[in-house]
């Protein structure tokens, strides 16, 4: 092995970097992006927001659902306590008794659309408790659940009622808990969990794709070079290890620069919308997370970004190199199924075990430090198994590169490959 | 003087195929070298030897006088066969890359390439993309990659392929003010005609093994002078079933002669004077393709 001029490094490095840089597909692509993610993490705020400033009218567009009781008391405590909680969103209305023919007409009426929807409490129903709801709008789970809602409480206050208490009684009794998560030794501070998570999946996000489009250029570059035979006079000038590192680093700056542009971007939509800074304060997105993202980044990154070097100087053409690209992201995919999981565990032995590993630790020990810190050891053992994993990619990818983008022509078999590893 | 490359017994195989077989050969200073074969014979994979890509199996490779080793390859300029430029930057962007990559600074790098450029006329070339330029214009775009640390060895594959008989003839004299200059010249090609006119040594190589090396003059006197072309009037019929002529292209005023082995041309010369009117009578050197095809064509028998 020779020694790496650091020198020659810096100016592949360079070269690459501008190179890409500059493109109009990496301008788009940083500037789009927030824009596209702001988008997201403020639009379901912005009409939640209007509703409750009534902008979205009252009675117009509001789903019309019909209770059907032969209990009107019953049908009518569901229909304010449907009201008191969704508003304008509904209008609701009572019939009572609830009599066959009425049945028919209603099921007529839903027919027709004259109505969006009705709940059928025949005597069977209230001893049941379980509760038809015939209904147009079928996909509106936050309706039915409203509507289930409506009719636990109304259950409860109708037996309470019968049994002599008040209706201030009632209220009082059955008034919901206000339920607020604080962040473990930060009492002060509100901890929202819909934008909370929210925030953690736009950073899952951006690291999942981060490291999959620049390892993925990465291995077109290589391809490049390779196609065009620039390999060739490249390896006469500098050492297959030089030009792998530089390129890698090279590139990897790109994807640097463009988180650093996306943190910056976040950092001035937060001095303007009051929701981004919500989120973010709600997550704590504070200096050392920010650390963290960028250490668990770059580590990914040279771990796959060496593995895709070597799928690039493998195949000779892109398409021939995509099946294979799908071997490589398989952890980063499996990875992001367990976002959830280890979300709702983050101690458990399962998030233990898959934010060590090192193809998936960049995102799931990184969601682990922004959801519940782990262990200090946990961290550090995380680091080395994958600065160790990184050593053993370039060694392993290094090799392949060097005999790969020299050959042409057909790709190789695996004992091909295993005897490049063995001589290079 | 120390040669500047030496190849010793070297060989190389991939896999189960033997691309080359203890083949030896030296480079002294100030020297064009051209190695020749039929494609397919080895020659870049000779040449990848040479310039650090890939290194033999056995035998060794010295340069410069010593082993070889990649802090030599800063003397050393290559021209791959195939065009290696990254298609979306610039020429002159190309250049300075691969100028500083071979050690120079950047201000070194413009100065030189402004220079090679006025001299091979490209100077209106140098700011647009390489994408842009025509295969034979990339050709001379990395001709210049090639020179512009000023190697004292210099490695072409296949230097003139693509390009018209202009560009070929004005790389051509920089090659030959490369040589007074000292310099080290080797080119691979399977032209021959390109050889004879521009090569002081040769080495020939089929399947990975030499054929024939040598210095040019050597090696067309060991093929003997067995061609005579006639320009004549008179009947020329004489002239089939002479036992000094092998075989005989005769146009009727203009006869092509191969002579047989051990025959003296001026013999026939005479005989000739007595039957015609010679107008011309000219004893001709094998040309190196003939040398070339009796090589080749003998190893398949």
């Amino acid at each position: 092995m020779t020694e790496l001029s650091i020198h020659k490094v810096w100016i592949i490095a360079k070269r690459e970097y501008l190179e890409r840089v500059g493109t109009r597909s990496f301008l788009l692509s940083t500037f789009a992006t927030p824009v596209f993610m702001g988008l997201l993490l403020i639009a379901p705020a912005m009409i939640s927001a209007s509703t409750a400033r009534g902008i979205v009218s009252e009675g117009a567009g509001a789903a019309r659902i019909v209770i059907a009781c032969d209990n009107r008391a019953l049908a009518e405590l569901a229909r304010g306590e449907l009201i008191r909680h969704a508003g304008a969103r509904y209008q609701p209305s009572v019939v009572s008794p609830a009599s066959a023919g009425e049945r028919e007409r209603l099921d007529k009426l839903l027919d027709a659309g004259g109505i969006d929807g009705y709940v059928w409490l025949d005597a069977a129903a209230r001893a049941s408790r379980h509760v038809v709801f015939a209904t147009a709008l079928i996909g509106d789970f936050i309706l039915q659940r409203r509507l289930g809602d409506a009719l636990s409480y109304a259950f409860a206050a109708d037996s309470m009622v019968k049994q002599g208490a008040s209706a201030a009684d009632v209220a009082a009794t059955l008034e919901p808990v206000d339920l607020r998560a604080v962040r473990a030794g930060r009492p002060s501070s509100l901890y929202n969990a819909m934008r909370g998570a929210a925030v953690v999946l736009v950073l899952m996000f951006v690291m999942f794709f981060s490291l999959l489009s620049y390892g993925v250029m990465v291995m077109r570059s290589v391809m490049e070079e390779k196609h065009a035979r620039i390999s060739e006079v490249l390896l006469c000038a500098a050492s297959a290890q030089e030009l792998m590192t530089g390129k890698i680093l090279g590139t990897g700056s790109v994807g640097l620069t463009q988180i650093a542009a996306w943190f910056a971007m976040a950092a001035f939509g937060a001095s303007r919308s009051p929701y981004l800074r919500a989120a973010m304060t709600a997550l704590d997105v504070g200096p050392s997370l920010i650390v963290y993202f960028v250490v668990f980044y770059i580590l990914g990154y040279l771990l796959y970004s060496a593995i895709f070097a070597s799928v690039g100087a493998i195949f000779n053409s892109i398409d021939e190199a995509q099946q294979w690209n799908f071997v490589v992201i398989l952890p980063l995919i499996a990875a992001s199924a367990m976002i959830l999981p280890v979300a709702t565990a983050p101690d458990s032995p399962l998030s233990l075990a898959v934010s060590i590993f090192p193809f998936c630790s960049p995102i799931l020990m990184f969601e682990r430090l922004a959801v519940h810190p782990p262990p200090l050891w946990q961290i550090a053992l995380s680091l080395v198994l994958l600065v160790a994993a990184i050593g053993a990619a370039m060694l392993i990818c290094g090799r392949i590169y060097r005999t790969g983008v020299l050959m042409y022509g057909k790709r190789p078999t695996i004992r091909e490959l295993s005897r490049w590893l063995r001589h290079a | 003087m120390t040669p500047t490359v030496e190849l010793i017994r070297v060989r190389k195989s991939y896999g189960g195929f033997t691309a080359v077989d203890d083949l030896s050969f030296e480079i002294p200073p100030a020297h064009i070298f051209g190695l020749l074969g039929p494609n397919g014979a080895g020659k870049t994979s000779t040449i990848r030897m040479m310039v650090g890509i890939t290194g033999p199996d056995s035998g060794c490779v010295r340069i410069f006088g010593e082993p070889f080793s990649r802090r030599a390859l800063h003397r050393v300029g290559y021209l791959p066969e195939e065009r290696g430029l990254y298609r979306r930057m610039t020429v002159g962007d190309n250049l300075v890359f691969l100028g500083r990559l071979a050690g120079l600074s950047v201000a070194t790098a413009k100065e030189r390439i402004g220079a090679w450029a006025r001299r091979l006329e490209i100077a209106d070339w140098i700011d647009r993309r390489v994408e842009e330029l025509s295969k034979g214009m990339q050709q001379k775009i990395q001709f210049i990659a090639a020179l512009l640390h000023d190697p004292d060895l210099i490695v072409m594959d296949e230097p003139f392929a693509g390009l018209d008989p202009v560009n070929t003839m004005q790389l051509k004299d920089v090659l030959v003010g490369l040589r007074t200059a000292g310099k080290s010249i080797l080119f691979s090609t399977h032209r021959m005609d390109q050889v004879e006119r521009l090569c002081d040594s040769i080495c020939l190589i089929d399947r990975g093994k030499s054929v024939l090396q040598g210095s040019l003059g050597e090696i067309k006197a060991g093929n003997g002078r067995r061609f005579v072309q006639i320009d004549y009037e008179g009947d020329g019929r004489f002239l089939c079933g002479n036992p000094l002529v092998d075989s005989l292209n005769d146009y009727g005023n203009h006869a092509e002669i191969r002579l047989k082995p051990g025959a003296d041309p001026q013999e026939l010369l005479r005989t000739a004077a007595r039957g015609l009117r010679v107008l011309r009578f000219q004893v001709m050197d094998p040309s190196l393709e003939q040398i070339f095809i009796d090589r080749i064509a003998g190893a398949d028998d």
